[in-house]
């Protein structure tokens, strides 16, 4: 081993107290960017995690300008014979105003997004039939799923409740119709339909006189990485209409672009909080320079040249560094491992999507033991400044 | 060679015309007040200053025009120190502490078998691998000679060596360097206040007010005042 390695790695042991508060001004910085990766990385993850399973699916195929009008059966079982694909489902929106007798007494009518759903391929396609809590998912042309804001706005609406409907049809008629109310949804972070009802797709076609056409065709693929490839063969496939199909990333993209931008200020404040462990570092390194004046004197004296002395101080730098983003990469992974188990959330909102993300980990290790390095430049310049006969005089 | 610090009318001159030659082997003691020099003079020598005007030739080098990795390799290799206080790095081990000049040569070849057998040679193989600052002054003093002496320099320079140490312990190290000197055939240029603890030395110089002076001069000089 290389002396100034050894002798670097001797002074810092003797010094552990600056040792420990230089590692620590390391590690707590990398904690500090493996904790906002986890809350707020995770949090975005979740937000499309949840848009992708209970709204857009990994790819969302609509009409450029209308509704679709090819069969929804068609289009779904052209997906589903590819072999990435794991289920296809057609949806349509509309929208109608709501209202419901509570004890006798009925409550002021507002308007509604409403979802029509194929009960039987949306279970397979989508899962947002798993957030509904009380009661159970769309069943019959006549049930209806009501998101748990709309139940609260109606005065409390249960399952069994009755609700009607009044929608405006294709040629501007009103068209009313009861439902009965057989399950409440509520999704934690509110990125399902909490503000919707759900009911039958077939239902819905024929209140608004839209037979065998649809809104949306929602595809979930057990390899999201194909999605651009599938959704660019579908594009291909169907030249002559006028399909949009988009990955979760375009068709999330109004909701997410904010919450991007968030991300990224947030972890240039990591960043920051990193170069701050970086002049503690300075500090703590120009602390131990000065206590070894003498001994740089000393070996300054014996034949040490400055570029010795340099690459001594310097070797200082990489073992704290090392040191630091050792147990920061391992503080950081052990939270992330505590996140990802205990599913994380916080107030009940929705579940952190909590990633190991490998590339992120060691680019931030890196970053910190580079810093650490730089930050050991200066004092060690310093070091070498220093001329024999007065450095030796120090006590 | 001259060597002022300062300048203009707070300048201090601390070495004033200083010039002599030495010859390989020989063991010259560098004698004076507090203040008269030597400190300076061995720290010319051992350029770890620079003097303000004048030349040092150091085994037939010219030293005042070397580069300082040239002067830091120069020293390396063909000077070895002995401190006032040992100044060992408390860091490392005695042996550690003897070999730290050849680490630096990057000469690893022997290194550890010369530097155990220096330190055998000092009394201090059961001490070997205590820490440095775990040993007494008069071993640590004993562990420097060992260490100026592992690169085998031309020259070794002594300042003040028993100046920090008890009688006893001072008269040992005295009698070490003493018997080095016979058994090496080094140089060896020591500082003291204390010509006496030293007895019979090749040469003395005697350091007043910067200047320099041989024995006889000294000795001249004081008949004179008398």
């Amino acid at each position: 081993m290389d002396y100034r390695v050894h002798l670097a790695k001797r002074m810092l042991v003797n010094k552990k107290g600056s040792l420990i508060g230089a590692v620590l001004a390391v590690s707590i910085g990398i904690l500090v960017i493996h904790v906002n990766f986890v809350i707020f990385q995770g949090l975005y993850d979740a937000i499309v995690r949840d848009l992708k399973d209970y709204r857009f699916g990994d790819i969302l195929v609509s009409n450029d300008e209308d509704y679709i009008d090819k069969s929804d059966i068609a289009l779904i079982n052209w997906f589903e014979r590819n072999p990435y694909v794991v289920a296809a489902t057609s949806r349509l929106d509309g929208s109608a105003s709501i209202n419901a007798t509570k004890f006798g007494k009925r409550t002021e009518e507002f308007r509604i997004p409403v979802l029509g759903v194929d009960p039987l391929r949306d279970t397979q396609a989508s899962t947002i039939h798993n957030t509904v809590g009380d009661g159970q998912f769309v069943f019959a042309r006549n049930s209806l799923v009501m998101g748990s804001r709309v139940a609260r706005d109606l005065g409390g609406v249960e399952v069994g409740d009755n609700v009607r409907l009044k929608f405006v049809d294709r040629h501007g008629e009103d068209q009313l119709k009861r439902f009965v109310v057989t399950g409440i949804t509520s999704s934690a972070g509110g990125q399902g339909l909490d503000g919707s009802v759900i009911i039958h797709i077939d239902t819905l076609r024929s209140i608004l006189d839209r037979t065998d056409e649809t809104g949306t065709i929602l595809v979930k693929l057990n390899d999201p990485t194909k999605a651009v490839e599938i959704k660019d063969h579908f594009l291909r496939s169907f030249p002559s209409d006028d399909f949009k199909a988009e990955t979760i990333d375009e068709s999330a993209e109004a909701q997410l672009s904010g919450f991007r931008s968030g991300i990224a200020l947030i972890n240039l404040i990591g960043y920051f909080g990193m170069m701050s462990s970086a002049f503690a570092i300075v500090t703590i390194q120009m602390m131990l320079v000065s206590s070894k004046t003498r001994e740089i004197g000393i070996m300054r004296a014996i034949g040490a040249k400055r570029k010795d002395i340099l690459t001594l101080f310097l070797f200082q730098g990489m073992i704290i560094g090392a040191m630091g983003a050792a147990a920061g990469t391992g503080l950081g992974l052990a939270y992330t491992f505590y996140a990802k188990e205990t599913k994380m959330q916080f107030e009940g909102s929705l579940a952190l999507e909590v990633t190991y993300n490998w590339e992120k980990i060691g680019q931030t290790a890196l970053t910190s033991f580079g810093l650490a390095v730089i930050a050991s430049i200066y004092p060690a310049y310093r070091a070498t400044r220093l001329l024999p006969v007065e450095a030796m005089r120090t006590v | 060679m001259n060597k002022t610090y300062g300048e203009g009318e707070t300048a201090v001159h601390a070495l004033k015309d200083v010039s002599f030659s030495i010859k390989r082997g020989e063991l010259l003691l560098i004698v004076g007040s507090s203040g008269s020099g030597k400190s300076t003079l061995l720290n010319m020598i051992g350029l770890l200053d620079h003097p303000t005007s004048g030349k040092i030739f150091l085994d037939g080098v010219e030293t005042t025009t070397l580069n300082d990795n040239e002067i830091s390799s120069f020293r390396n290799s063909k000077l070895g120190f002995v401190f006032q206080f040992a100044n060992l790095l408390s860091d490392l081990t005695v042996l550690e502490n003897v070999l730290l000049p050849r680490k630096i040569q990057r000469t690893d070849e022997n290194a550890i078998d010369d530097a155990k057998k220096l330190l055998r040679t000092v009394g201090l193989e059961k001490q070997m691998n205590n820490r440095a600052n775990k040993i007494s002054g008069g071993q640590a003093q004993r562990a420097a000679i060992a260490r100026g002496l592992i690169n085998s320099p031309s020259i070794v320079l002594a300042d003040e060596p028993t100046g920090n140490l008890d009688s006893v312990t001072a008269e040992i190290i005295v009698q070490l360097m003493k018997s080095l000197v016979k058994k090496l055939g080094q140089t060896f240029i020591i500082v003291t206040h204390d010509k006496h603890q030293f007895g019979d030395v090749d040469r003395v110089i005697t350091m007043k007010d910067g200047r320099a002076f041989e024995e006889e001069e000294q000795r001249g000089m004081e008949v004179a005042a008398s």
